[in-house]
Parts: structure tokens; C-alpha cells; sequence
């Protein structure tokens, strides 16, 4: 039931009135979301891309690593599949065959020929490489600590072909499907931001916190070392932390400690706007009566406190993420975060930079696409969700 | 006036113990690198052929001062860079930090001041139309610009007008100067060269700061507008431009002044992926150097507290500007 309109227009309708005033904070804000169609357009794509992202191995016909790559067609153009040609209609799609030859009429180049003539049909639901959606694999020091466990281990995926290669995206200069490799990037691009967000997060709310809920001296000082790193530029911050990292440690260890620099320095203007909003609640009745009724400090803050502005905080994280995804890019790109053999939106991007790619390799733009469309879903949704907890919105239009 | 004055003092404090703190973290920064100074050098000396023992590195890090506690160096190294503006040497490069530096920033910081100034000259106008308006297709295209500006990063940007210039024209904008000027002394047909060529990266990273200042601008002004001395002003029979000018601009003027620092810290932000991209030579390129590639802490440190003492002195100014400007602020400090 759209709560807003009908508020809107004047409805004598008692029980009408009723629900809009009795309705709870989130009947409110998810009313007012849903009004904002560009908003509700972006949060559509972007759960796709989540679930795209996280159903990725299934989604794909080949492992985005080295192990899925295709030697035998490298640097290949996408795949299209068809459903007729000259040669007549087919229900079942299907995709030409290829070769690739080296000879002197090539110019002694590897060259990629389409035989129109051998149609290789995609099937629905084939076994191939296995995954597990539950793999643990630590390697601690000590061998008796070393993990390794696995379960709920697939190998069926949704399409495939018998012989050769499907490679919707085309294939890089190894060989890997570019597809494949999109999908897990927007999921490793995910798992990224989630733990920057999640540490930026956490990090802020025990110094907003502390510094919003004491205030004074505590307040001032906080404040002070707060102000200092927003002023520092996070990018170059950023990539002073992570020239430290060293070259030999594993794609793992690199994610996790890239992902918590985003963290470390993500934190400050989180921080900021705790402060300011605990500052603000903290001089009202409710707090008064909890402190009289003999609650401790870390009990109002975490009861009364911090339920108060949920939504907010659920607003910001949503706006923060984002520009964590964005950072992670940035610093891939320059060389210094994930690098190749992982797929990440960054270090995708980094193979485009070159003019050879633009004139020879167009499809090595696809994941750019992709970046461009996760990042504005994001801001569109973080926008909306922003308006819509704001409860002037509707006042200011 | 004395309170105005106190003002400017206490604000002065601040920025220098803002500068303190940065400079605290940048040190610490530096000196988690693995490997310090004494043993780059001596390992720079064997590479010369001499055999090089541990009493040797001991010797050399007693005459570097790194035998001292971290506090004292950290002490020693601020008080350089804030009282006689030495960075001291680069034990990578083996060169004074200062005279590596010295052109580099001024044609970094153009840049990027040349970068703030345009985002601005076309966010404030086009900000204020898209609040005012009530077209939709105008202001659904800034909305949507303004997106995008989030969206599209810099080095996106710079990247697919590189290319495309490359494939289109042949000639590669890349550089700052063309080949015949790289090494000359400064002459005014090389400053005119810079001018032709320094468009590209002032606009790509005017790019990003143009959206958000954009974004700034129209909100703060939507917020002024549906005010009730705005309707007041329009009863009285003033309309269009002039009360657009006249009122809500300049209440919203404060809080876009304020926010100049933040975007001066954005430029920065994409100085060094710009700098890559671009092959320029300034500063940026350095700091990618620097840590991408020889990890040179020293160098890396030095630029880090320039480009923040740069933002720190922009808040400064921007806070001493608005106070005598707007006369809330000015009331409100002066009693």
C-alpha cells in the first residue's frame, strides 16, 4: 500500500490516516523508496549484479583463473550464440566453431578463423570444473592448523558447449573467459568494499562513539586527530599503506590487508557523523531517565543511542561503499593492489590501458561497463535510501 | 577586531597541530618500510664493488642519527620540514628532496588550483539554473552528470581521451610539454606550450570535483529557496536572476566556500592515477614512483605532508574568508 500518496491526497478515510501515523520507520522509509523510480530501477540492477556476483561460479562456464583459461583462443572476440544463420533455424542456440592458424599467409601471427559451417549447440545445465561455495583453505604456520575444508561442492553450470569454448566476452591475452572473469571481479569488488565498510564501520562507531558520548576534552582530542586524517588525501594515504605490502605474500593476504586499509582510512567521516548525531541525542529526556534509572554508559549507548539513528548508518555505509569499490579500482590500477591473476574490477581495468586494446581488442571494455553500471546502481540506491530516511524530504519538494 | 583576531590565532593553532599530527602518522608511515637508510646506502656502496660489513651499516646509521629513539627523529624530521622547509635527502635517488621537488610542485599545484577554479566557475552557475528551474530535462541531465562524475573515475576518463586521441589524431596528449621544450629553461613559448597541453589533465581532474561541487551547489541551494524570505523577496516584486543573486546565492555561498578544501583534497586524490596515466612528470608521477616502484619512503613522505599542508592551508583561509565575509559568522565570532 502506498502510505504516501494516499497520505497526500486528503482521505477522510480514518483507518487510512491511522496507518500513516502508526506506520514504523522502516513502513516509511520503504514507501517512500519505492516512489523514487530511479532509485528502485538501480536497487534491481544492482541485486542482480550481487546475486550475479555471488552465483558466479555456476553463472560461469569456466573458472576465472589460469585453470579455466582456452589456448586455444586467445585474444578471441565474443561469442554470440545464434538461433539461425544461412544454413537454416535452430531452437537450440548455437555458436560457430573456430580455428586458429600460423602460417606465412598470416603473416606468421596467430589468426582466428570462424568455420560458418561447424555449429557448436549451448546446452542448458552442464558438468564441468567443480567449486564449493564453502572453502576454507588457511594456510597458518604450523601444519597441524593448516585448514582445509569443503562442502557444498558443485560442478554443474548453467550453459555450456561440447567441444571448444563458449566465451560470451571474449578471451584475454591468456586465454581466460572474460565473462567468467567479470562475474567473480564484481563478487572479489563486493567482498572488498563489504569488509572496508565493515572495519570503517566498526573503527568509527567505538571513536564517534566515545567522542560524541563524553564529549570534552576526550571530544576535542578525538576530533583533532579525526580532522587530521580527513584532511590527508586517501588515495596517496592509501597507496603508502599498501607499498608496504610485500610482493611474495598470496592474492588472499593481499585482498584481506587492502581491504582493511580501506577500512583504516574509510573511518573518519563515518566517524564524524556519529559524533554529531550522538551529540545531539545525548542531551534528551530518554538518556536522562536511563542515566537516572542507574544504566551503565556502554548500555545507553548501545540501547538507546544507537537504535536511534539505525538508519542513518545504514544510509551512510550504503553511500560509503561506493567510493571503497572505487578506491580499491584506483589502487589496482596504479599496480599496487589486486594484481592479474586475480579478478577484481581494478585489475581488470588495468588491462585496457593500452592503445592496442582500443584498436584490436574492443571487448576488453566490457568489465569497464560493468564497473561503471555497480557503482552508479550504488550511488542511485544510496541516494534514494538517503531521501527516503530523511523524513523533510517530502517537506522540501 | 581583537576577537577577530583571536580568532585567526586559535584557527592558526589548530592548522599547525593538524600538521603536526599528519606529519606524526606520515613518519610512522615511513618508517614501517622494511629496511632503513644506512642500509640503502651501504647497499648502494656494494653494488660499487667495496665489501661492506655489519660495523660499517652501524657506522653509517650513527651518522644518519638513526640510532636514536623514534620520537627524537620524528621530532627532528618535523621540525625540518616546518621550520626550515627541508625534506632532507632521498636515500634511494641519492638528491635533495627540496631540489627534486621544487618545480614539480608549483606545476602539480597549478594544476590543480586551475582544476578547483573550473570546477567551481561551472558548478556554481549551472548548480544554481539546476536548483532554480523547474525543467525537468535539465535537471534530470545534471542530476545524471553529477552521477556519473561518481561513477566514471578520473582515470577512466583520462584513459579513454588518451586513447581515443591517440587513435584519432596519431599525436599522444601525453606529457606536459612537447618533445623540443622537455628539458629547456622556462621561456614564454614554453609556458605557451604547457598552456596547450595542461588543458587535458585540468579538466580530467576537474572532472570528479565538478560533479561533487555540482551536487553541493544544487542542494544547498533547493534548501535556500524554499525559504520564506525567498517568497518574501518575490512578493516584493523582485524577480529572476537578481533574486537568485541577491539572496538564497549568497546564504548558500558560506557552506560552498567552506567546502573547497574537501575538493582541493579530492584534485589530490587523483593527481598520482592522472599522473600515470598521462605520463606527466610532476609530483604525482613522483609519489607513484616513489611507492609503486622504489619505495622511497623519504620522498614519498615529503610529498604526502606538501600536498596536505596545502589542503590544511586552504581550510585556513577558506574559515578566515567566510568570517569576514558572511556577517552570521562574523556576529556570531565578534559577539
Amino acid at each position: 500500500m502506498d502510505l504516501l500518496a494516499r497520505s497526500k491526497q486528503k482521505v477522510t478515510d480514518q483507518s487510512l490516516k491511522e496507518a500513516y501515523f502508526t506506520a514504523s520507520q522502516t513502513q516509511l522509509v520503504r514507501a517512500r523508496f519505492k516512489k523514487n523510480r530511479a532509485a528502485m530501477v538501480a536497487g534491481w540492477v544492482l541485486t542482480l549484479m550481487i546475486l550475479a556476483g555471488f552465483f558466479s561460479e555456476f553463472l560461469s562456464p569456466y573458472a576465472p583463473t589460469m585453470a579455466g583459461r582456452d589456448k586455444q583462443y586467445e585474444n578471441g572476440p565474443p561469442q554470440m550464440p545464434k538461433f539461425w544463420d544461412e544454413n537454416g533455424f535452430s531452437l537450440q542456440p548455437f555458436i560457430y566453431g573456430t580455428k586458429r592458424e600460423r602460417s606465412i599467409k598470416t603473416n606468421f601471427r596467430w589468426v582466428i578463423t570462424v568455420d560458418r559451417e561447424d555449429r557448436r549447440y549451448v546446452r542448458l545445465f552442464v558438468k564441468d570444473w567443480k567449486y564449493s561455495y564453502i572453502d576454507l583453505n588457511w594456510d597458518l604456520p604450523g601444519d597441524a592448523f593448516d585448514v582445509n575444508f569443503k562442502a557444498l561442492t558443485f560442478s554443474t553450470h548453467l550453459f555450456g558447449v561440447d567441444k571448444g569454448g563458449i566465451h560470451l566476452f571474449g578471451t584475454d591475452a591468456s586465454g581466460k573467459d572474460i565473462y567468467s572473469r567479470t562475474l567473480r571481479a564484481i563478487f572479489t569488488s563486493l567482498k572488498c568494499g563489504a569488509l572496508g565498510v565493515f572495519i570503517a564501520f566498526v573503527l568509527a562507531l567505538i571513536i564517534g562513539g566515545i567522542s560524541g558520548y563524553y564529549g570534552g576534552w576526550i571530544d576535542s582530542t578525538l576530533q583533532m586527530i579525526t580532522d587530521a586524517i580527513r584532511t590527508v588525501p586517501p588515495l596517496p594515504l592509501f597507496m603508502a599503506l599498501a607499498a608496504f605490502l610485500p610482493q611474495e605474500w598470496s592474492a588472499e593476504a593481499v585482498f584481506f590487508v587492502i581491504s582493511s586499509i580501506l577500512g583504516l582510512i574509510g573511518w573518519p567521516t563515518l566517524a564524524r557523523r556519529i559524533r554529531t548525531h550522538l551529540l545531539s541525542e545525548r542531551s534528551q529526556e530518554y538518556v536522562l531517565a536511563a542515566e537516572l534509572c542507574g544504566a551503565s554508559s556502554s548500555h545507553i549507548i548501545r540501547r538507546h543511542l544507537l537504535p536511534s539513528f539505525t538508519s542513518y548508518i545504514i544510509v551512510d555505509l550504503m553511500i560509503t561503499f561506493p567510493y571503497m569499490v572505487r578506491l580499491e579500482t584506483a589502487l589496482s590500477f596504479i599496480g599496487l593492489g589486486l594484481i592479474d591473476p586475480v579478478s577484481s574490477l581494478g585489475s581488470m581495468m588495468q588491462n585496457v590501458s593500452k592503445a592496442d586494446i582500443l584498436l584490436n581488442y574492443q571487448w576488453y571494455f566490457i568489465p569497464v561497463l560493468f564497473f561503471i553500471a555497480f557503482v552508479l546502481a550504488f550511488v542511485f540506491v544510496g541516494d534514494g535510501l538517503r531521501d527516503a530516511a530523511d523524513p523533510y524530504t517530502d517537506a522540501r519538494k | 577586531m581583537v576577537k577577530f583576531l583571536q580568532f585567526t590565532l586559535i584557527r592558526a593553532v589548530m592548522s599547525v597541530v593538524t600538521l603536526l599530527i599528519v606529519s606524526l602518522i606520515v613518519f610512522s608511515l615511513m618508517e614501517m618500510v622494511p629496511g632503513n637508510c644506512a642500509e640503502r646506502y651501504i647497499a648502494f656502496k656494494n653494488t660499487q664493488g667495496q665489501v661492506i660489513t655489519i660495523e660499517d651499516i652501524q657506522a653509517e646509521e650513527r651518522r644518519l642519527g638513526l640510532d636514536k629513539p623514534f620520537m627524537i627523529r620524528a621530532g627532528t624530521w618535523a621540525g625540518n620540514v616546518f621550520f626550515k622547509g627541508q625534506f632532507g635527502d632521498s636515500c634511494i635517488l641519492r638528491l635533495n628532496i627540496n631540489n627534486l621537488l621544487s618545480d614539480k610542485v608549483w606545476i602539480s599545484l597549478g594544476i590543480c588550483l586551475a582544476a578547483l577554479f573550473f570546477s567551481y566557475l561551472i558548478a556554481i552557475p549551472v548548480g544554481i539554473y539546476a536548483a532554480s528551474t523547474r525543467n525537468p530535462l535539465a535537471n534530470n541531465s545534471v542530476r545524471f552528470i553529477s552521477y556519473l562524475g561518481l561513477a566514471l573515475p578520473s582515470f577512466l576518463l583520462a584513459l579513454i581521451i588518451m586513447l581515443t586521441t591517440t587513435v584519432l589524431f596519431g599525436e599522444s596528449m601525453a606529457g606536459l610539454f612537447s618533445k623540443e621544450y622537455r628539458d629547456a629553461a622556462w621561456s614564454f613559448a614554453k609556458f605557451m606550450n604547457f598552456m596547450s597541453r595542461a588543458w587535458l589533465p585540468i579538466f580530467i581532474l576537474g572532472w570528479a570535483a565538478t560533479a561533487f561541487a555540482l551536487q553541493t551547489v544544487r542542494a544547498l541551494m533547493l534548501d535556500e529557496i524554499s525559504k520564506l524570505y525567498v517568497t518574501a523577496a518575490s512578493a516584493r516584486g523582485i524577480s529572476g536572476r537578481t533574486l537568485l543573486w541577491r539572496y538564497p546565492a549568497r546564504h548558500s555561498l558560506g557552506p560552498v566556500i567552506n567546502s573547497l578544501g574537501f575538493d582541493l583534497n579530492r584534485i589530490f586524490n587523483d593527481l598520482p592515477v592522472v599522473a600515470l596515466i598521462m605520463t606527466l612528470t610532476e609530483m604525482g608521477a613522483l609519489l607513484i614512483d616513489a611507492l609503486a616502484f622504489s619505495n622511497d619512503q623519504q620522498l614519498a613522505g615529503a610529498i604526502l605532508v606538501i600536498l596536505t599542508a596545502c589542503i590544511v592551508l586552504v581550510n585556513f583561509v577558506t574559515d578566515i574568508v567566510l568570517a569576514l565575509m558572511d556577517p552570521r559568522v562574523r556576529t556570531g565570532l565578534m559577539g
